[in-house]
């Protein structure tokens, strides 16, 4: 579903990717771990295009998206992201944030727009709060709005960048199980995250990444219980304490 | 937006607060007491006297409306130039950013009487010579200069306009693009759904205050013998005794004369304040200059 | 083919930088071309009348700073005036609720002192209540008029009242805005003072300051910090307004633009004389302001969103 291919990237002397090589299949759920700078809200972004990778390749459901002619429009189509951030649009209530992609980018008449953006926020959970603004919301609350919005372009595939890293603890929850419900239903995913509960129950795959390589990729079981490498047996020990 | 019509609405922002009518009295009744006893009594002259609006109304109206007619050509212009500006200085690309950072220095160091009398003084020969030939021939010297000179105010006031969306621009959050671009909006949909709405309304407050400084300014126009209220009032000044009026009265001219800017620039800074109220949405810090 | 492409794009930012520099330099060439052209740089205008202008300058300076230190006086006093406070009417009203069930439970004392306590007490916050608007009437009538048409209001004033002193220029536009800067400056100070205001004043008086005390060695010494950046961005301003004595005949740079009028030929050493003393005083009274802001700073501590006449730099509110 989603390749990569000796992804190199530098922010002038920096060297954040050094030849990353991975491919996700269809309906799996990968998670990434790893510290911090280690390069990886960089990869994710070069998978939807919004960073350019040096050198390497990047395939979408078997399309080299990485190169002259593809609009980046288009594969962020394919592509959905979540931020850490959230970054939702300020301006505009929840419901206005869903259904300004469809409207702008895909052209659905307004009122096909509503009726899927209210599905969507009943999804996540959120059909009371479509009139709300971004301020008015919690921040699990906000960040399940932006999962609807990503979700509203009807991705073949989801990013999650670091998605419940900015949340206080008692928000988390409602934001994992909602990550959670995706990934049944058969979503492929990405996700860097830190949260090892999730990675367990939820990844197929646990790639471990530092200083911009691929160090170990495996099974839950694998990377936690019998982690080959020692850089990946420190960083697991302390993360799991 | 069409969507939010379509939707149930909340509960509106009060537009007019209490506040507001309170000052608004406060300020009607101590004007009232001002202009009906305080003056008469002890300046000995009054301002609803017919007989020194008889005289004055033909001064005024022509003033006034001169004054109105210089205001809707600089204010326009002082946005569109000030917009334009800001976006430039926070540009990335240095083309666009070192102009447009020496154009604001340039006219926010300067100050506005001594562009205005460059302008007219010299403006002329700053415009191309086939501009002056075919769009500009119509008109005697004399207007040209004072219409530079308008212009002049204007890129002043643009120059601090500019600063004010420059800072608009840089109180949008950060990660608002990268959103708009991680749903697949091209870039200028970017601008024109998420940044630029949130630019609006962030610059709305500081802008008010702007828009009362350009309508103070066009006053310097007097100076070069623009038509507007100043220079109008000016000339009342001139047959004044000649009418009749004891020389006290040159203070009811002034005097009227202060109240009219002061009516225009209330109602625009009060104005905008309800404009804002109108698109508040929570959440939107208020700027920093 | 790709390989220049990725050249240039490596090199953007030189050649960014590079464009930028040509587009400025070239349209300052253009207006020079425009303005002096052939004729060549009359460089010897510059050095035989440099004095006069440096003397018109100082004249500026001059009527700027007793204008300002003027205003000051004005503008502290408003300003200061401007933070009484007095009691909105429905605490008012709950007040004399409260007392009138006091009354009905513990009757004593004779009502003739209670109905003028009542009365005085009205008539203490009303005044305050009457001076504080007055004090903002005054700043926004400053604020809402034009400083051409103030000066035309202190010109008038001396023609009507002072007729033996009408022709001193510099007098009236000295006085015109030194009572517009103080204008200003009242809503400066009042912003300085109020953020100090609240709490502190009781935190003084609890530890045993007396009133004055309080205000001379906690509200002050805070006020200060928060009020010297926009004070000396209103310097600022006031000097550029002062090219409008100007208009009252006193003899500044602008007076010689007008009088060479007729004279076309030395246009653009005029105007680069005069933008380059402007721009010379604006630019380093701003690295002054920042100096000071710098070396006054309190982390922490910052003036809230003052309504200052131009957009210049304020600190911004901090916790």
């Amino acid at each position: 579903m989603i390749r990569v291919e000796d992804i190199q990237k530098h922010f002038g002397a920096l060297h954040v990717l050094r030849g990353i090589t991975f491919d996700v299949q269809k309906a799996e759920a990968i998670v990434i771990i790893g510290p911090s700078g280690s390069g990886k809200s960089t990869l994710l972004r070069c998978i939807n295009l919004l960073v350019e990778p040096d050198s390497g390749k990047v395939f979408i459901d078997g399309v080299h998206v990485n190169r002259h002619g593809i609009r980046h429009e288009w594969v962020r189509q394919q592509v959905g992201m979540v931020f850490q951030s959230f970054n939702l649009f300020t301006h505009l209530t929840a419901i206005e944030n869903v259904t300004l992609g469809l409207t702008r980018v895909k052209g659905i008449p307004h009122d096909q727009a509503i009726e899927k953006a209210r599905k969507l926020l009943a999804r996540v959970g959120l059909a009371a709060k479509e009139n709300a603004y971004p301020a008015e919301l919690s921040g699990g609350q906000q960040q399940r709005v932006a999962i609807a919005r990503a979700l509203a372009m009807d991705p073949k595939a989801m990013l999650f960048d670091e998605p419940t890293s900015a949340l206080d603890p008692e928000y988390i929850r409602e934001v994992l199980d909602v990550m959670t419900v995706l990934a049944r239903e058969g979503m492929t995913m990405i996700v860097v995250t830190h949260e090892m509960g999730f990675a367990s129950n939820v990844a197929s795959r646990i790639l471990f990444m530092d200083a911009g390589k691929i160090i170990e990729e495996g099974t839950a079981e694998d990377i936690f219980q019998n982690p080959k490498e020692d850089r990946t047996r420190s960083f697991v020990s302390k993360i799991l304490r | 937006m069409e969507i939010a019509a379509a939707l149930p609405l909340r509960t509106p922002p009060k537009l007019v607060t209490r506040l507001t009518v309170v000052h608004l009295v406060e300020m009607i009744l101590a004007g009232s007491f001002m202009i009906f006893v305080v003056l008469p009594a002890i300046f000995r002259f009054s301002l609803v006297s017919a007989s020194f609006w008889e005289i004055y109304r033909r001064f005024y109206v022509t003033g006034l409306f001169g004054t109105f007619f210089y205001v809707a050509m600089t204010l326009p212009l002082s946005v569109v130039l000030g917009f334009l500006m800001g976006w430039a200085r926070v540009s990335r690309v240095r083309i666009f950013s070192w102009p447009s950072s020496l154009y604001v220095n340039l006219f926010r160091g300067l100050p506005p009487l001594i562009l205005v009398i460059f302008a007219s003084l010299f403006g002329t020969n700053l415009v191309p010579q086939p501009i002056l030939d075919r769009f500009l021939s119509g008109f005697r010297r004399g207007d040209i200069a004072v219409g530079l000179a308008a212009i002049a105010i204007a890129m002043h006031s643009s120059a601090y306009q500019a600063e004010i969306f420059r800072a608009g621009f840089q109180s949008v959050p950060k990660g608002q693009q990268e959103a708009a671009q991680a749903l697949g909006l091209r870039p200028w949909q970017g601008m024109r759904h998420v940044i630029l709405p949130q630019t609006f309304r962030l610059s709305l407050p500081p802008l008010g205050n702007e828009f009362a400084v350009l309508i103070k300014d066009t006053s310097i126009l007097a100076a070069i013998s623009g038509t507007e209220l100043v220079a109008k009032s000016r000339d009342l000044l001139g047959i004044l005794p000649a009418s009749g009026f004891p020389i006290v009265w040159i203070f009811a001219v002034w005097t009227v004369v202060a109240l009219t800017y002061f009516v225009l620039t209330y109602s625009v800074t009060r104005g905008l304040r309800i404009l804002e109220r109108k698109f508040h949405t929570p959440g939107l810090e208020a700027i920093s200059l | 083919m790709a390989n220049w492409r990725k050249f240039l794009r490596d090199r953007w930012r030189y050649f960014d930088a590079a464009l930028a520099l040509a587009v400025i330099i070239g349209s300052l060439v253009y207006i020079y071309e425009l303005l002096v052209g052939s004729r060549g740089l009359d460089v010897a205008y510059i050095t035989r009348n440099y004095p006069l202008y440096l003397h018109a300058v100082f004249t500026n300076v001059y009527a700027t700073t007793i204008a300002f230190v003027v205003g000051m006086a004005l503008g502290f006093s408003v300003g200061w005036l401007r933070t009484a406070r007095s009691l909105s009417v429905a605490k008012f009203a709950a007040s004399m609720r409260v007392e009138k069930r006091e009354r009905q439970e513990a009757p004593s004392g004779s009502e003739v002192t209670r109905r003028l306590l009542v009365v005085l007490s009205l008539l203490w916050y009303g005044t305050k209540y009457v001076v504080r608007r007055v004090g903002d009437g005054f700043v926004e009538i400053i604020r809402g008029t034009p400083l051409y048409v103030q000066i035309l209001f202190a010109s008038s004033f001396f023609i009507v009242f002072l007729p033996q002193y009408a022709s001193e220029g510099i007098l009236i536009g000295i006085i015109a805005l030194a009572i517009n800067t103080g204008g200003y400056q009242a809503e400066i100070f009042r912003a300085g003072l109020q953020t100090v205001h609240s709490g502190q004043i009781e935190a003084a008086r609890a530890i045993g300051f007396s009133r004055l005390k309080a205000m001379r060695y906690v509200i002050l010494p805070q006020a200060l910090r928060l009020i010297i950046p926009p004070l000396t961005n209103e310097y600022i301003g006031l000097f550029k307004a002062s090219t409008f004595l100007f208009v009252l005949g006193v003899q500044t740079e602008i007076s010689y633009i007008a009088q060479h009028e007729g004279f076309a030929g030395d246009v653009f050493e005029i105007f680069a004389i005069v933008t380059a003393i402007f721009l010379a005083i604006t630019v380093t009274l701003s690295f002054v302001v920042q100096a000071l802001e710098r070396r006054f700073r309190i982390p922490g501590l910052g003036i809230e969103q003052v309504r200052l006449p131009r957009g210049v730099r304020t600190a911004r509110v901090v916790g």
